[in-house]
């Protein structure tokens, strides 16, 4: 099939009506001290210690990184150990045994409305840093960073376009909590000074459409926040295409949005915003979505950060009997990563695991149809890439611009000799690191 | 606890597929495609079609089977009667068979068939390392070894004038008298170098976009079923449409040019379309995805170039076959056009200037050209 083809099928049914089963007292939660960026951490803590809720307990390295760990439960510190992480590898995780009184730190307290109208933008940002907020859509980009910019900012932009197949986690959030969700934008205005507000969903998602505009009309009509319905293509949810569709701004490659006078949050994110800065808590709980056509009862959770995949898996009545392999990839099917084992933990930036029956395909010789070239997002040409990649040429792998691509694994999944064209885009964008 | 443990298995992302999308699904199309057509060369042509298409297709799958058992030996692999590089299961071959048999006359002798059949699938795919790795077109260039070797002397013998004469004199109005053969390889081509309204007195422009009672190559006779295939191909999204569109546009725009230069009426540039393979190549052979650039503007100047040299070999060129010609050297240029250094997914204006410039260029060589053959 020659053409561009951004339509990729999105599985959502299996989770999208199912109400979020909320999962909250594990008997005990893991907490990584390291992630992809920081690798050096302090424990404040020992085996044996009581802590609570939002409790500072460490603090993970990594320079620009830096972000001191909360404890998610209140409960006894027990040992450190390896368990997986998102990114493949083994990190430290401390364990923390739940002592279900939810006890919280003193630190955690509402602060009132007449305070937060008056917050200025560094005060925002000191209360965003500590309490450690990041990307939670994935990223895991310190949201202080953003938040202080001394760009001249006109529009925030929410990213509630969850392009990715399989996942609800975004769309459950907001249905049940859609003021939470435009708080969290409002105070992120409010911090920029910036009179504009957008939030982006799918076009298909029309529920989230009447949901958000009730809940502006009602209680935030005094601020400029639209709802716009993007396209309900993948990648939609890239945040360059969010900011070409919703507001016609182009974002050259390698360019901050910020300097275009744009800048977008996920919408977990701008909900940790409102919790950090109305309730001045950390990201403890989180919407998760367990799902795939491997195992038995698909469902969205609501769990708190550190809880055990394998014991989600095991109340979604575990794996479907009659498949002898599986993949287990945290993140989405389009770009998350496929681990070893399910003995993963819920990280804050983990949206979803998805358990996928393991599907051999057999790779046929590319015929050049030209399928990954219409498709690509970011207009390369990926068959040109992995030729070159075959013959190691890397001038023309720069020629090619190979470093442009965001892997969102189009091109393989479009590719009708089903050649994992996206594997050598990767290569060649290690080789022209 | 879980019952059940299946083993995990790691992967890189993504790990989805497009349903449905795959080599065999495209080719099957394709012979979808030829169906109609195929149907009513076997119609007008009756058991020597038949013969033909299958001495075609036959020798084409068997010289691929023979090449892929012979390298595997070789190898060193054991004897196996079901090759794995072996590519009938997703059509390929069978599709360049058929496509080579549909542009040969029903004169052929089959041994020729035969022979070039084998030579052209072994020179332009098997050498190069099979499916995707082939410059040329194989079809095209089996067909073109029958006309350069073969076409004086096989299919050209119905005609009762000299031969030699007829292939290297045609020009200016002498070629008049040679209407009635002219239809017996490549329609358009012996004749279009006279623009005289005559050449319609034999086969009027309805007979030639339904086909009934005009001779010509097997598949190229009947322009509604070829238009009919390339709906269905296009609809399947199995081939790329804008090759087609832009080869027919070109050389009707050149036509047009043309006919307004030397004051004829729109039958000139209909009669171009309609006449000889233009259609067959266009629709089937000039779209093989492996010799046509990966772009969207390199398809679009692919398409250009071929409707240009079309033009100007059957203006002015004294070989019949233009469209298998210009097929072959634009196969030749197809690196070109992916070279990296240009090879752009989408049009700037750098581009678009001088694709306006390199028209407008060959406008004025036609036209020249035109004056000094008319």
């Amino acid at each position: 099939m020659i053409k561009k083809s951004r339509k990729v099928r999105d599985y959502k049914e299996l989770t999208k009506a199912l109400p979020t089963l909320r999962y909250v007292d594990p008997e005990a939660v893991y907490i990584h001290l390291q992630n992809g960026r920081c690798k050096t951490y302090d424990l404040y803590v020992k085996e044996g210690d009581k802590v609570t809720l939002g409790e500072v307990i460490g603090m993970r390295h990594g320079g620009f990184f830096e972000q001191p760990i909360h404890a998610t439960i209140s409960g006894t510190v027990a040992t450190v150990a390896k368990k997986l992480h998102r990114t493949g590898r083994k990190v430290d995780c401390v364990e923390i045994r739940n002592d279900f009184k939810n006890t919280k730190h003193e630190s955690i307290v509402d602060r009132p409305d007449s305070l937060i109208e008056d917050l200025t933008q560094d005060e925002m940002v000191e209360i965003v840093k500590n309490r450690s907020l990041v990307g939670l859509g994935g990223s895991g980009f310190p949201t202080f960073i953003k938040i202080a910019t001394k760009e001249k900012i006109d529009t925030v932009v929410i990213n509630a376009v969850e392009c990715e197949p399989y996942l609800n986690s975004d769309y459950r959030l907001i249905l049940e909590h859609p003021d939470r969700v435009i708080t969290g934008l409002k105070y992120i205005m409010q911090a920029l000074n910036c009179k504009k507000g957008v939030i982006a969903i799918k076009s298909k998602n029309g529920p989230l459409y009447q949901v958000l505009t009730q809940v502006i009309n009602h209680r935030y009509p005094e601020l400029d926040i639209e709802v716009m319905k993007l396209g309900n293509y993948y990648p939609q949810g890239w945040e360059v295409e969010v900011f070409k569709n919703a507001l016609g701004i182009v974002i050259p490659h390698g360019e901050l949005p910020m300097k275009y006078g744009v800048i977008g949050f996920n919408v977990s994110t701008a909900a940790g915003v409102f919790d950090a800065i109305k309730h001045n808590l950390p990201v403890i709980k989180r919407y998760f979505t367990l799902t795939g056509d491997a195992v038995k009862f698909p469902q969205n959770y609501r769990v708190r950060v550190g809880t055990s995949v394998q014991q989600l898996i095991a109340l979604s009545d575990g794996y479907k009997d009659g498949f002898d392999e599986v993949l287990v990839i945290m993140g989405g099917p389009m770009m998350g990563t496929s681990t070893v084992s399910d003995d993963v933990i819920v990280s804050k930036t983990t949206t979803s695991v998805i358990i996928l029956q393991n599907t051999e395909y057999k790779e046929e010789p590319c015929v050049r149809c030209g399928s990954c070239v219409y498709s690509c997002p970011t207009n390369l040409e990926p068959v040109q890439i992995m030729n070159a990649v075959k013959r190691n040429d890397k001038e023309a792998m720069k020629g090619l611009e190979a470093f442009k691509c965001i892997e969102c694994g189009l091109c393989t999944y479009v590719c009708t000799s089903k050649i994992h064209v996206t594997e050598y885009v990767r290569k060649a964008k290690r080789l022209i690191g | 606890m879980m019952e059940h443990q299946p083993k995990i298995i790691r992967k890189t992302s993504p790990y989805l597929r497009r349903p449905q999308a795959s080599v065999t699904r495209m080719m099957r199309d394709v012979v979808i495609a030829l169906l109609p057509v195929t149907i009513f060369a076997i119609y007008s042509f009756g058991m020597s079609a038949v013969t033909i298409l299958l001495s075609a297709v036959i020798s084409m799958v068997v010289t691929e089977y023979l090449y892929y058992q012979i390298t595997d030996l070789i190898s060193g692999e054991k004897f196996k009667l079901k090759n794995k590089s072996f590519s009938l299961y997703n059509y390929s071959a069978a599709v360049s068979g058929l496509i080579y048999g549909l542009t040969l006359p029903d004169s052929t002798p089959i041994w020729v068939v035969v022979m070039c059949g084998a030579l052209g699938i072994f020179l332009a795919k098997l050498i190069f390392g099979g499916v995707g790795q082939n410059v040329f077109n194989p079809a095209a260039v089996a067909r073109v070894i029958v006309v350069v070797n073969f076409s004086v002397k096989y299919l050209l013998h119905t005609v009762d004038i000299p031969l030699l004469e007829s292939v290297d004199g045609l020009a200016g109005a002498t070629a008049l008298t040679f209407t009635n053969f002219a239809y017996e390889s490549d329609l358009g081509n012996m004749i279009t170098n006279v623009f005289n309204p005559a050449v319609l007195d034999n086969f009027s422009l309805l007979n030639l976009f339904t086909g009934i009672g005009i001779p010509g190559s097997l598949g190229e006779v009947s322009a509604l079923l070829l238009i009919i295939g390339g709906i269905y191909l296009a609809l399947r999204t199995s081939f790329e449409v804008r090759i087609p569109l832009t080869y027919v546009g070109t050389v009707f725009v050149l036509a047009s040019v043309v006919a307004i230069q030397q004051g004829l009426g729109i039958w000139y540039p209909v009669y171009h379309i309609l006449g000889g393979g233009l259609l067959f190549g266009a629709i089937f052979m000039a779209t093989d995805p492996i010799t046509s650039p990966i772009t969207k503007p390199g398809r679009i100047y692919f398409g250009f170039g071929l409707g240009v040299i079309t033009f100007i070999i059957r203006l002015f060129g004294a070989m019949p076959e233009g469209v298998v010609f210009s097929i072959l050297i634009m196969n030749m240029f197809v690196p070109t056009f992916d070279y990296f250094k240009w090879s752009k997914s989408g049009f700037t204006k750098k581009s678009n200037l001088i694709f306006a410039g390199v028209i407008l260029a060959s406008i004025i060589v036609v036209l020249v050209g035109a004056s000094y053959v008319g």
